[in-house]
């Protein structure tokens, strides 16, 4: 009997239960910095990862003659890169592409003289940009080089040749042999940080036609510089005067 | 019985970054209150937008240089674990994405450590897309805890039945509901990624969930683990919003802002009652920290709600 009373007074006990209310709180934000000593576990755990990354990221892909730097109008380099998102681009994208474009301002980096690595286009372009294609009319490409040459004051273009007057467009030509009329179509490669109007140029916003191509940036250039070194040869890239000043 | 069930929650004043704890009661009351049964602590430990940062910034004179890395954070955890019994370790999304760890390995080392270092729970950002909705289901699958998102259908996608909505942990008789809510990802997220990924508006669904969670499922103590940004300009649902129109959150821990708070914000919700939210940054420069005390049956009885606002 008694031990039955105590069974029932434990059930009402845990019946009457209304849980559980916070007394008391209180918060720190800890800083995981120098002053924490690493675990050495983790660290172990985590070599064989880091090694890999680090052999992937030292590996040569091409040896250049000499330094290269981004420049306004024009440099090796913008030429460079340009010409590698167009090459790359095109074989992402399955697709002819007519212009590629980068932002100057994403350029972030020079090349050293010598073995080019994976690690220095990471410098060169550490965002994560994606590859976007825009279909643009000719007048609406005109209106893309026109906004950039001021923008910028550079054009870091592929595909097209342009001559600039006090920071308008006075003419362009595709390499392709294509002319520009404003009335037809023309594909262009650009980031999506770009397309988005990030540079500034709203009016890419609403363009009907966008592809979005799941590929970044940096990797079309990695991928280029990557061919490029294949022959095992010094490259010594130069500007080839796309961007005229008048 | 308890007529006060408002006053649940006590409400206190967070002195900059660190410490804290004034309750606004009445200094007799909280001598009662000492004299109450057994008390029971829980630890919530917490990390947003860590951004594939397995190893600390490098030295290169940015500003953070040095901090963060996976092997110092799981030092910081060891320790707090070996002084407190009931802890809990969650991620507010965007695991991937950010140093080329995640280029080379897309997210196995990331999800791995996430493993080692014990997290009980996680949500999904927009950048762990990035590698595509195949590549999330195959990485998210080497997780030994759960995804949890409630207002992401992914019915007709390779993740359908690979999240959670909620999950419940037990902690001595403490009851803790955690829920998952993730970000618009149309306009943010290129489509070929998300594929046909459904996304439910997170104000109904919270309101859902958290009831669900504290009246069906009996939690003491609800989290929403949030990737929907701390607050913006403009009318764009955020952590500030949906707290305000929240009823039974007690804390959600936010990320995709990247927000340093020195301190969790208090923010009142639809009625009245003060909850938190905290955000520690990015990277895993900083490891949040909260401490409760539970104790048995609801909140002594206050007169009128006292809060406290954060300093």
């Amino acid at each position: 009997m008694k031990k039955l009373l105590l069974f029932v007074g434990l059930l009402t006990a845990v019946s009457c239960q209304r849980g559980f209310h916070v007394a008391r709180q209180q918060s720190a934000r800890l800083a995981v910095d120098a002053a924490v000593p690493a675990d050495s576990s983790t660290v172990r755990w985590l070599a064989p990862y880091k090694q890999k990354l680090d052999q992937t990221m030292n590996m040569p892909l091409v040896t250049i003659g000499e330094r290269l730097e981004k420049s306004t109008p024009e440099s090796a380099l913008d030429d460079l890169l340009a010409d590698a998102l167009l090459a790359q681009a095109a074989k992402q994208y399955g697709k002819a592409i007519d212009v590629s474009h980068l932002n100057y301002g994403g350029i972030r980096n020079g090349l050293p003289a010598g073995a080019v690595t994976t690690g220095n286009l990471f410098e060169v372009m550490p965002f994560d940009n994606q590859l976007v294609v825009l279909t643009l009319t000719g007048a609406q490409l005109m209106q893309f080089l026109t906004y950039f040459a001021a923008n910028d004051n550079a054009l870091v273009v592929g595909g097209v040749r342009v001559r600039v007057h006090d920071k308008a467009v006075t003419s362009a030509t595709l390499t392709n042999g294509r002319a520009i009329v404003p009335d037809q179509t023309y594909t262009v490669a650009m980031s999506d940080y770009v397309a988005n109007g990030g540079g500034g140029a709203d009016f890419l916003k609403t363009i009907a036609q966008r592809d979005n191509v799941n590929y970044l940036i940096r990797d079309a250039l990695i991928e280029y510089f990557r061919e490029l070194g294949k022959a095992g040869k010094t490259i010594t890239p130069q500007a080839d005067g796309r961007i005229t000043l008048e | 019985m308890d007529a006060s069930h408002s006053n649940r929650r006590q409400f206190l004043k967070y002195l900059g970054a660190t410490a804290v704890i004034a309750p606004a009661l009445p200094q007799a009351l909280l001598a009662a209150t000492k004299a109450a049964p057994k008390a029971t602590a829980l630890t919530i430990l917490h990390t947003n937008d860590v951004h594939s940062r397995l190893d600390p910034f490098p030295m290169d004179g940015s500003r953070n240089a040095g901090k963060g890395g996976v092997a110092r954070r799981m030092t910081l955890l060891q320790q707090i674990r070996s002084e407190q019994k009931n802890t809990l370790l969650l991620d507010a999304g965007d695991i991937f994405q950010g140093t080329p760890y995640f280029n080379l390995y897309k997210g196995e080392p990331e999800m791995l450590a996430m493993n080692r270092l014990g997290y009980d729970a996680g949500t999904i950002g927009n950048h762990d897309f990035d590698g595509g909705i195949e590549n999330m289901r195959d990485q998210f699958g080497k997780a030994t805890f759960p995804l949890l998102v409630a207002n992401y259908n992914f019915k007709n996608t390779v993740m359908d039945g690979r999240t959670k909505p909620w999950q419940v942990f037990k902690k001595d008789g403490i009851r803790v509901g955690v829920f998952g809510l993730g970000i618009q990802p149309k306009g943010l997220i290129p489509e070929n990624l998300y594929k046909e990924t459904r996304y439910l508006d997170p104000i109904d669904i919270s309101t859902d969930m958290a009831r669900r969670l504290r009246q069906e499922e009996k939690c003491d103590y609800v989290i929403c683990l949030s990737h929907l940004g701390f607050k913006y300009p403009d009318a764009t649902v955020s952590d500030q919003v949906l707290a305000a129109k929240s009823k039974d959150i007690d804390l959600i821990i936010g990320g995709h802002t990247h927000t340093f708070l020195d301190a969790p914000v208090t923010v009142n919700n639809a009625n009245g009652k003060p909850m938190l939210i905290n955000q520690v940054g990015f990277a895993g420069i900083n490891l949040g920290r909260i401490d409760l005390t539970f104790e048995p049956g609801k909140a002594p009885v206050v007169g009128g709600t006292q809060v406290v606002p954060v300093g």
